[in-house]
């Protein structure tokens, strides 16, 4: 144990004198910037509607209803002209108008053309809804409210944080680590520690440390700064851990195959790229084949999706996190097995 | 206290071999050298009698460890310094000597004492990667006494280096070996080979020539001559007399009685000379 924290010491004060730390560190940063400042919480929320009613009694209705769905806002016009000259001017607004056809009510959209289908379903189906209220035998608003929020939700912007988790977690570090063996192969310092009476788990454990604490420290302070304190910390912080641990070994497996970072750069590409399937499967729920569930970013990146919501499953996040860390211990095994006999080969 | 039989080391897992058949066994307080040129299978049988390639075919017994089962405790007990320096740059010359010194299990030496005695404690606060060559090659050197080991491999211990700091150098491990430290070392240099061994194999093409005292080297196979300077006719003449050959041997009898010999000296072949004769090939 005594070797272990000795090696760590030298690693860590290594690597804190090496690139890799600030790169994490600075990619960081520039990750919690633009999502604070460039990326707004909720994508396409906000709406400003410009509106043109014939009908006196809608008006006020028309208002509270806008006002109900979210911070949006609505401003009256008196003309078609007059509205379509400041929606011209404004290019984010959508016009609405109202008028009479005989007896009947009619909604005109008039929108801008570059809004979504969903947008302009969500768009007609609120306003339908509104001016249903307003006839008799037309009373049914919850269609309306279902189409707009999904059971669960993450806000937009937090909804990218698990993409950068599993990307800063798992995936990085198998670059990383793998510099740092092939620099102490270069240096050649690996085979003063090969003639040293030392283990070579030693070795690989304190390289996973370093690791593990670079990404708990620095995916913690992300977090915090995008979310605050509501979410469940240990329980991230558990599985940023066996997460990591997971990417470091597969990253010194990868390493044991080859002797400098330049050969061994198109396998961990190749690996990170396969293993990053997974992401699609995240935003396009639609596209999940039974394959790409298998792939390791599947379960990381929808275990850190239910630690960051309100009421997440946390027994799915603990089963997978027991799954990485079994996982982890077996591929380490073989690892060991691999160092031993490559190390200075 | 080292035992090699039967050695062979393929890099290529075939039969092209960098090391064939080595025999040789090194007694305890003995320094033992493996003479020979660049790219001989030198680097390659330290290698494996430290571990650092593994055993394939052999036998390698290291202080009554069998290298076979690679037991890490036997590093404890040896000490091995490379032919090429491998330091870690980011860490000061101390911190590189307090780092190592941390992972044995026996006591070790005081990193200071070993940097002044290589005429490097006043850069001990420097990074390593400062270092010029020959400043790293001293600080490895020196790294691999730190637990004072009963067993000392040294690779081209003095190459590369300036004529004063290889004789620092060869000075400590002189001292080293009287204190009781069995020594394996590799060059290339034959004065250093003839200064430093008790006994030297020479080894070419992965194959071991020889071994033998540079003594017995010397009184086996050098030709022993007799370099004669004399005076004929106002000028001084050299002449070399083998003493093995008849014509040469009734040609310096004739001068010793007749000729004016101004000086006379008898002189040895050396160790490279030696090797020439019995490889057909030079160190270089
Ligand atoms: N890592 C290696 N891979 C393949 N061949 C090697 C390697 N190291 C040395 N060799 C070859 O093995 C032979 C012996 O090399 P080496 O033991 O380094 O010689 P020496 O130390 O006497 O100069 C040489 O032909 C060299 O090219
Ligand atoms: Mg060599």
């Amino acid at each position: 144990m005594q070797k272990l924290w000795t090696t760590f010491v030298k690693d860590a004060r290594l690597s804190y004198q090496g690139i890799y730390f600030y790169m994490e560190v600075g990619m960081a940063i520039i990750f919690v910037l633009v999502m604070l400042f460039a990326v707004p919480e909720n994508f396409d929320r906000t709406q400003t509607f410009y509106a043109l009613v014939e009908i006196e009694a809608l008006k006020g209705e028309l208002s509270e209803l806008i006002a109900d769905g979210g911070d949006h806002q609505v401003k009256f016009f008196d003309s078609r002209p007059a509205l379509e000259q400041a929606l011209a001017a404004n290019r984010s607004a959508a016009g609405i108008h109202v008028h009479l056809q005989g007896q009947r009510p009619v909604l005109e959209l008039v929108l801008q053309g570059h809004e979504s289908e969903s947008m302009k379903a969500l768009l007609r189906s609120t306003l339908e809804g509104a001016m249903a209220s307003q006839l008799p035998g037309y009373v049914d608003r919850t269609t309306v409210v279902t189409l707009e929020t999904a059971p669960a939700r993450l806000s937009d912007r937090v909804n990218l944080l698990p993409i950068y988790l599993v990307i800063n977690v798992a995936f990085m570090g198998l670059f990383i680590i793998a510099a740092y063996v092939f620099l102490d192969k270069e240096e050649g310092v690996i085979k003063a520690f090969a003639v040293a009476p030392v283990q070579v788990w030693h070795y690989l454990v304190s390289k996973i440390i370093i690791m593990a604490l670079m990404a708990v420290v620095v995916s913690t302070i992300v977090v915090i700064s995008l979310v605050g304190f509501r979410i469940n910390y240990p329980l991230l912080i558990l599985a940023i851990l066996a997460f990591n641990v997971f990417g470091s070994v597969l990253g010194l497996l990868i390493t044991s195959f080859f002797d400098s970072m330049t050969k061994a750069m198109g396998a961990l590409f190749f690996s990170v790229f396969v293993l990053m399937f997974g992401g699609f499967s995240y935003f396009m729920p639609w596209f999940s084949p039974a394959w790409i569930r298998l792939l390791p970013s599947y379960p990381m990146i929808f275990s850190f999706r239910e630690l960051l919501l309100e009421q997440g499953d946390v027994a799915y996040v603990l089963q997978n996190i027991g799954l990485f860390i079994a996982l982890s211990i077996l591929l380490f095994i073989y690892t060991n097995y691999r160092f031993k006999k490559t190390l200075t080969v | 206290m080292i035992k090699v039989q039967g050695l062979y080391h393929s890099y290529t897992h075939d039969h092209v071999y960098a090391v064939k058949n080595a025999n040789f066994e090194i007694a305890p307080g003995e320094i033992f050298g493996f003479l020979g040129p660049s790219g001989a299978g030198k680097s390659t049988t330290q290698g494996v009698m430290t571990g650092l390639l593994p055993l394939q075919q052999g036998v390698v017994q290291v202080a009554g460890y069998d290298m076979r089962l690679r037991q890490r405790e036997l590093f404890n007990k040896i000490g091995v310094s490379f032919e090429q320096s491998n330091v870690y740059s980011k860490l000061t010359a101390l911190e590189n000597l307090e780092f190592y010194g941390k992972l044995f299990d026996v006591p070790t030496l005081d990193p200071m004492q070993l940097l002044h005695l290589v005429g490097l404690d006043g850069v001990a606060k420097n990074k390593a990667g400062t270092f010029s060559k020959g400043m790293k090659h001293r600080l490895t050197f020196i790294r691999s006494m730190l637990n004072n080991p009963a067993i000392w491999f040294l690779d081209e211990p003095t190459t590369g280096l300036d004529p004063a700091i290889s004789r620092k150098i060869i000075e400590i491990v002189k001292d080293k070996n009287a204190e009781g430290a069995t020594v394996f070392l590799t060059t290339h240099n034959m004065q250093v080979a003839d200064e430093l061994c008790h006994r030297v194999a020479f080894i070419i093409d992965g194959e071991i020539k020889l071994i033998d005292s540079p003594r017995n080297l010397k009184l086996q196979f050098g030709e022993k001559i007799v370099v004669v300077d004399h005076r004929v006719d106002d000028t001084t003449k050299r002449e070399q007399f083998s003493l093995v050959k008849p014509d040469d041997m009734a040609r310096l009898q004739t001068l010793l009685q007749t000729g004016k010999i101004e000086m006379m000296h008898t002189k040895e072949a050396t160790l490279e000379e030696i090797f020439i004769q019995v490889t057909g090939r030079g160190l270089l």
